[in-house]
């Protein structure tokens, strides 16, 4: 019971994460909001035994992907003016 | 019964950042959220492939000293998806960092992150020619 509580709670943690990151204006909140969806995956993954890929996908989806689009957004415009 | 749960709940989450992902990469006007559409569509992807090798109940699948190898193959999650992720993972990033560097290139030439600004200008040099 303990642990559907924890599941859900990530689940709800992952799905916000990515819905926020696609309506905010400003893109470096993107790349934050991106970061955070990828650790709360990285985290369902070690619940579903796979603690290898959950490593793989903690360095790759919480750090190397937000760094990229931060650089990104750095070399192009930070305010998504529509 | 816990098992069972947590494997649909994971099979739910990955349906929903598909989902999320294909919206985000039909609809939105912005180049950068358009790539981070695509990647959610990629960890949706892998989520997906993982959830199918879960073993309801399962230990993880390292052979440790001690263990029957008997008990061990009925009871250890299934390890190739893993291994297959593991790969895709990698792929899906560097996919991502050659995404972005050509919406650098893009931005650079047209001054804009907006792809409907950027269709209008190519068709605006095509009338001009």
């Amino acid at each position: 019971m303990f642990e559907l509580i924890i599941i859900i709670l990530l689940i709800i943690t992952t799905l916000v994460a990515s819905v926020l990151a696609l309506v905010q204006t400003d893109l470096l909140k993107v790349a934050i909001l991106t970061g955070v969806s990828g650790v709360g995956i990285a985290f369902l993954y070690q619940i579903l035994l796979a603690p290898d890929v959950a490593l793989t996908q903690a360095i790759v989806g919480g750090a190397i992907i937000p760094v990229f689009l931060a650089l990104a957004v750095k070399k192009t415009k930070r305010v998504d003016d529509e | 019964m816990i098992g069972v749960d947590t494997q649909l709940l994971a099979l739910l989450t990955a349906g929903a950042l598909i989902i999320i992902g294909l919206f985000a990469a039909i609809l939105i006007d912005n180049l950068i959220k358009k790539i981070v559409g695509l990647s959610f569509i990629e960890e949706g992807v892998n989520l997906f492939i993982i959830c199918l090798g879960y073993k309801e109940g399962g230990v993880v699948p390292i052979f440790l000293p001690g263990m029957d190898s008997n008990w061990f193959a009925l009871n250890s999650a299934y390890p190739l998806p893993q291994a297959l992720v593991l790969t895709s993972i990698v792929i899906g990033a560097s996919t991502l960092a050659v995404m972005l560097a050509l919406a650098m290139v893009l931005y650079k030439k047209y001054g804009s992150l907006s792809t409907s600004k950027i269709l209008n200008h190519k068709t605006d040099m095509g009338d001009e020619e």
